[in-house]
């Protein structure tokens, strides 16, 4: 039972009706005004000259040349993007979905008290304090012929499921796709343990006593309750999928030959390994 | 208060005005931008890519105890691929760094042709300090338009590299012909050893090192050079000659190659488990010390003898900005590092099996295998560098993923070479 609020007391004058609209002060203005300008130096201004560099070629020195479409051209008949976009469907889909099913599990499995609850939550999130870069790295070493995976599917008796994880264009992109997942599933978890918090329990045990199996109750009543968190996680993994670049780069470069090529590594081989400003922009876009 | 809020009020209108004034900036890309160059600066910049840890350490030795024009020199270690993407940002820059670490050819090249690269002629003639380099580094370190950009200190060989030891414990002889070494890997696969090792994963352009030597055995210098700068196709039945003799290598490889880089690659040969490997002479610091004495080369065998000799030879050096504010400076610092004392420092302590550019240099302190490599290059009829450095970086990229799918699957080689040609013909239409 919880103690019902008094309503508050209205203390202020009723709004009145016709009156002159405040005019905005000069500071708000300028509170306004300013991040706006840096939001469009910053962001707005490059991404207009990404766009008009688009249209051109450019190797960072001297005038860059008008080509009109062609970058676009390019683009569509090229094999690479083909690859790169399709990856980029599997890896929003593969880490968007993995990360989400795999958090929302660890959240209900951990969300109860038990003796080293803690130890489990802060060890499935210890991976995110740990940059992308690094994360490619420590993978790479796990998965080298010979290194802690194969040397584990060996002792288990899996031995004939070793292999180059990285350089097997079968494996790699999903090679990556864990790696990349192991570390966003203690960030989704975290998201889904502070919506589980905030659920009250009364209603599930309300349900329990109506007879509602745990499934129901979890479908039909805890998840009702999570929409708000389910918004915020549906925007953070699409974004994080979508902006994916340094764990790929620091995994395979896009390799072995451009199987697992995103569209973000794809468009920083070209503008700046390569330094094709053009037609990177053009990928970019 | 009312003083205090009013003066924060003008003050954030202010920064809002000010903030929005770089919008009228022109649009990037739009060239100009000729900032007139500053007062001219009395130190040196020297923006170094050497990173594997022995020349690193060397370098960095050479410039702190340089006390010519323009010191105390001020030396920015760049990570090698961020150098590379970077450079022609360095170079247009309106204070570039003075010094810069680079390779001879063409890439220097198309730098020079932009203008980018300052003229050290007067370097190369005279008591200059590359005047009595050879004429071979002479026509490598000249642009187009007939200036010498680019001074040499270093170059290095490619070759097969094995080790004395393992050789002598398998009782085999390095090959003198092209059938003698598949019979030699033939033998060491049947003991049970890797014939070959190479590196390819997170260095691709390993795959390149064999395209290379096979094509130069079997067409020829002249054809390699013109395949790289788009005069042949990659399609034409030369080509697909070297892609088959390629393919009759790829069981010989440690299968582990796809995973590793080039210096992981060396592992299974201090192992003994694998015998040879075709890389350059820098890879002789990848080895542990104690088995540095031990390794030997030999040269890729001959597989046409109508074809003349040829060995690749990756020049290493420096050049200088052309937008320097302290051209002297630069060249005297240039002038330095090509000296016969400072390459022969730099070799010594770098641990490489690098080859002095300048004459003058002492070689009869260098290791044996380093004299070897002297008398290789002295004695082959045609000298090339690499893939990359013959052709450019983009076009190397075309090369990693065909010989790498190649590698993976050789089932289908026209195909590979049309797909090839294709992304090759997009390099050179840009």
């Amino acid at each position: 039972m919880t103690a019902v609020q008094d309503a508050p007391v209205r203390t202020g004058a009723p709004p009145r009706h016709g009156r002159r609209r405040r005019r905005v002060p000069p500071l708000v203005w300028a509170f306004l005004l300013l991040p706006l300008a840096v939001e469009l130096f910053w962001v707005f201004w490059p991404a207009m000259n990404s766009f008009s560099l688009s249209f051109t070629e450019w190797n960072g020195v001297g005038a860059a040349t008008p080509v009109g479409w062609e970058n676009y051209e390019r683009m569509l008949a090229d094999p690479v993007f083909a690859t790169a976009f399709r990856n980029n469907v599997i890896w929003v889909i593969g880490f968007g979905g993995l990360s989400v099913v795999g958090g929302l599990a660890l959240a209900v499995a951990l969300n109860r008290p038990g003796r080293g609850v803690g130890i489990y939550r802060s060890a499935i999130y210890l991976p995110m304090v740990i940059s992308l870069a690094v994360t490619g790295l420590l993978w790479r070493v796990m998965y080298q012929p010979g290194g802690p995976i194969d040397s584990g599917l060996g002792a288990i008796g899996l031995g004939s499921l070793q292999q180059q994880w990285l350089a097997n264009p079968d494996t790699a992109l999903y090679a990556v796709l864990i790696a990349a997942v192991w570390r966003q599933v203690g960030y989704i978890m975290v998201l889904y343990l502070a919506g589980l918090k905030g659920c009250d329990p009364t209603l599930e045990e309300a349900a329990a006593v109506d007879g509602a199996t745990a499934w129901q109750r979890f479908w039909r009543v805890v998840m009702p309750q999570l929409r708000g968190v389910n918004t915020v996680v549906f925007a953070v993994t699409v974004i994080d999928s979508l902006r994916t670049f340094d764990i790929v780069w620091a995994m395979t470069r896009g390799g072995p030959y451009n199987t697992t090529q995103l569209l973000s590594t794809y468009m920083f081989q070209q503008g700046f390994t390569l330094v094709n400003l053009g037609y990177g922009s053009a990928l970019a876009w | 208060m009312t003083a205090t809020e009013l003066s924060r009020r003008r003050f954030l209108l202010g920064a809002t005005s000010l903030g929005s004034l770089p919008l009228l900036a022109s649009c990037v890309g739009s060239g100009g931008g000729e900032a007139g160059a500053g007062q001219a600066s009395a130190t040196v910049t020297l923006q170094s890519s050497v990173q594997d840890t022995g020349p690193k350490a060397a370098l960095e030795k050479i410039v702190a105890a340089y006390g010519g024009a323009g010191s105390p020199v001020t030396m920015n270690s760049v990570a090698t691929e961020q150098f590379r993407a970077q450079l022609s940002t360095y170079l247009s820059s309106a204070t570039p760094p003075d010094v810069l670490t680079w390779y001879a050819g063409s890439v220097a090249n198309s730098y020079a042709a932009e203008g980018l690269l300052l003229d050290v002629s007067d370097m190369w003639t005279g008591d200059g300090a590359c005047a009595g380099f050879s004429d071979a580094l002479r026509s490598l370190s000249t642009s187009a338009g007939g200036q010498a950009i680019f001074v040499p200190t270093t170059y290095y060989w490619w070759s097969v590299f094995y080790k004395k030891s393992a050789f002598a414990s398998w009782g085999i002889e390095p090959p003198t012909t092209w059938d003698g070494f598949i019979a030699l890997c033939d033998q060491l696969k049947a003991r049970g050893i890797h014939p070959l090792t190479n590196g390819i994963g997170t260095t691709p352009w390993m795959a390149a090192g064999w395209f290379d030597y096979l094509n130069l055995r079997i067409n020829g210098a002249d054809y390699h050079r013109a395949l790289l700068a788009g005069e042949r196709s990659f399609t034409d039945p030369e080509v697909v000659a070297v892609m088959e003799q390629y393919a009759r290598l790829i069981p010989y490889f440690h299968p582990n190659q796809t995973s590793w880089d080039n210096q992981q690659a060396v592992t299974p040969m201090v192992n003994n488990e694998a015998a040879m490997y075709l890389v350059g002479a820098f890879a002789t610091q990848y080895f542990p010390e104690d088995q540095r004495d031990d390794l030997d080369f030999f040269s890729v065998p001959t597989i046409d003898p109508a074809v003349p000799s040829a060995e690749e030879a990756p020049t290493d050096g420096y050049f200088a900005a052309a937008r320097t504010d302290n051209p002297d400076g630069a060249k005297a610092l240039l002038s330095h590092l090509a000296s016969p004392q400072v390459q022969q420092e730099y070799i010594t302590t770098s641990g490489t099996s690098n080859l002095p550019t300048s004459p003058q240099v002492d070689t009869s302190q260098f290791a044996p295998i380093v004299q070897k490599g002297i008398e290789l290059l002295n004695s082959t009829s045609e000298i090339t560098q690499f893939f990359n450095r013959d052709s450019s970086d983009a076009l190397q990229t075309t090369a990693d993923t065909a010989l790498t799918r190649f590698l993976a699957d050789p089932s289908d080689i026209p195909a590979q070479l049309r797909d090839w040609q294709a992304a090759a013909e997009q390099v050179f239409s840009s």
